[in-house]
């Protein structure tokens, strides 16, 4: 078992991990918080999309990724913000649209890649060192522009009319959150696959809401959580010869209901319904 | 009643809404610093479009707004943060994982800008609002554990944080108790007293604010009718506007449908 930490492989699968953990669960508490939860569904598919047309083309797969996933995100935006039609249906549209070119583009190639199919199914454990530098920057990017509005961000999740009428730029700010989520999507690709990305998001941060009813102690717990998970994860995957995203998620859903079952929160409301 | 004539909000023939559904039509009305304005009217009567006009989040379709000085005509308006602003209840998620003290300091990020911190000043000015509120002893409770009076109190502490000119609260007894909706009513009074705001209140509780507002401004599309509340509250003014005859006795406003039959 020590052995394999010994491995380069291992070493830069255990960092990947690390990173793309902490990274989807810092958003994913604006995420949660601002109720975008099939935003980043529907990014992750088209993100792969772009990947699938990179590997058509020959172009850079990542490149094209984090423009699919930019172009999804600002159109949702675009189009709730001016009321024209509901997020959730918006989103549904682009989300098949864009699955239907992925599986359009892997139709057109002449011969099976199986490089295309590790962005769908993730696949920490052949990370290379130039991936590895590509996520470390963007996840320095995306965590940096987090730390730098963090009021604003938490603002906007909480009320985005009110942040807007307190004087908060508050459209900006929720086109910079949709814009995170696009990045976030694109760095975890490789690590936990297209269909996988959106529980790293989500679970830590869902997670993390049943525990605490504070902000900062919410945004602590996620991170704790999601790196954790994402590193476990692929230390079970290793060791026992199993696919890595669906380790990290179903840890990651593991630790949730555990959380569900115990959560201070929940408790205390039970205590309260039965008081009266 | 008011401090001054000096008018911190005008509108000039100002007309709300998008193209071919006009919310509110060819509003002239001041308000001036200092006086506590009810604004009411029927459901669907542009109450809340004249709200988020005031807050700079709707431009006139026709006319002009002034907000302290600043044409808003262009959503420009530099001035959102000296209105301090309660939402409806039900707009904001009040379970929301977020402490007493973390939801007033969302008051001071306006005013403070971008890349800016809350510091210990900032931090003290949220306490000083809470005290207002008296919910000081409760800064560090999960809002979603207060009862929602205690959270209207929050929220209202939130906008005194911002260190606003003018609050301007959106039914804010709507859901509460009755007791709470008193204890809401009496608190926003408190707070024209003695921190000499301009309140702009609007609400269905005709009868809990005609005894304290300086000037009731009644819509229904266009403005009814604005002035002292015993004008404005008129049987013939709000038959028209309600629908139904209504009558003031000394302490209600009462739903008559026979009122003419009565006279």
């Amino acid at each position: 078992m020590i052995e394999l930490f010994t491995y380069d492989f291992m070493q830069r699968s255990l960092l990947a991990a690390a990173m793309v953990g902490g990274l989807c669960s810092v958003v994913g508490v604006f995420v949660v918080l601002r109720g975008l939860a099939f935003v980043g569904a529907g990014t992750a598919h088209a993100a792969f999309a772009g990947v699938a047309l990179g590997y058509l083309m020959g172009w850079p797969p990542l490149v094209l990724a984090i423009l699919f996933g930019l172009a999804t995100v600002w159109i949702t935006g675009w189009v709730e913000e001016k009321g024209r039609m509901k997020l959730d249906v918006s989103i549904g549209i682009l989300y098949t649209t864009t699955m239907a070119l992925a599986i359009l583009f892997i139709g057109l190639m002449k011969t099976y890649n199986a490089e295309v199919y590790g962005y769908l199914f993730g696949s920490v454990l052949s990370v290379t060192s130039e991936e590895l530098r590509v996520i470390g920057w963007l996840s320095v990017l995306v965590l940096g522009l987090i730390v730098l509005f963090s009021k604003e961000l938490y603002f906007i999740a909480f009320d985005q009319e009110m942040a807007e009428a307190s004087g908060v730029p508050a459209r900006r700010i929720f086109f910079l959150l949709l814009t995170l989520v696009a990045l976030t999507v694109v760095v975890s690709l490789k690590t936990v696959g297209a269909i996988l990305v959106f529980a790293m998001i989500l679970i830590p941060a869902s997670t993390a809401y049943q525990l605490t009813s504070s902000l900062r102690t919410l945004t602590l717990y996620s991170i704790v959580i999601g790196v954790t998970t994402a590193v476990a994860g692929v230390v079970i995957s290793a060791t026992w010869d199993v696919p890595s995203g669906p380790a990290i998620v179903l840890l990651a859903t593991t630790v949730f209901f555990i959380s569900v079952l115990f959560s201070p929160k929940r408790m205390k409301r039970a205590v309260q319904a039965h008081a009266h | 009643m008011s401090d001054s004539l000096e008018p911190i909000i005008r509108f000039d023939h100002a007309s709300f809404g998008f193209p071919g559904v006009i919310a509110l039509k060819d509003i002239s009305l001041s308000i001036n610093a200092g006086e506590f304005v009810g604004v009411i009217g029927p459901n669907g009567s542009g109450k809340t479009t004249l709200c988020r006009a005031i807050l700079g989040l709707m431009a006139p379709v026709e006319g002009h707004l002034h907000i302290f000085d600043c044409a808003c005509d262009a959503l420009r308006c530099h001035h959102r943060a000296k209105i301090g602003y309660l939402p409806q209840k039900g707009v904001v998620d009040r379970n929301f994982p977020v402490t007493v003290l973390e939801t007033v300091m969302m008051g001071r990020y306006g005013a403070l800008g971008l890349f800016t911190r809350p510091g210990a000043k900032d931090r003290a000015i949220a306490m000083e609002a809470l005290s207002h509120v008296e919910m000081d002893k409760h800064k560090d409770t999960a809002l979603g554990h207060l009862s929602g009076g205690q959270q209207q109190r929050v929220f209202i502490a939130r906008a005194l944080a911002q260190q606003p000119k003018v609050l301007l609260l959106d039914e804010p007894t709507t859901g509460l108790d009755m007791t709470a909706q008193h204890n809401v009513i009496e608190l926003i009074e408190h707070l024209h007293d003695e921190l000499r705001l301009t309140i702009v209140l609007i609400t269905h509780d005709i009868n809990m604010i005609r005894s304290r507002v300086d000037r009731l401004v009644l819509l229904k599309t266009r403005l009814y009718a604005a002035g002292p509340p015993a004008d404005v509250l008129k049987p013939e003014i709000l038959s028209q506007v309600y629908g139904k005859d209504l009558v003031i006795t000394d302490k209600d406003l009462i739903i008559v449908e026979d009122y003419h039959h009565h006279h």
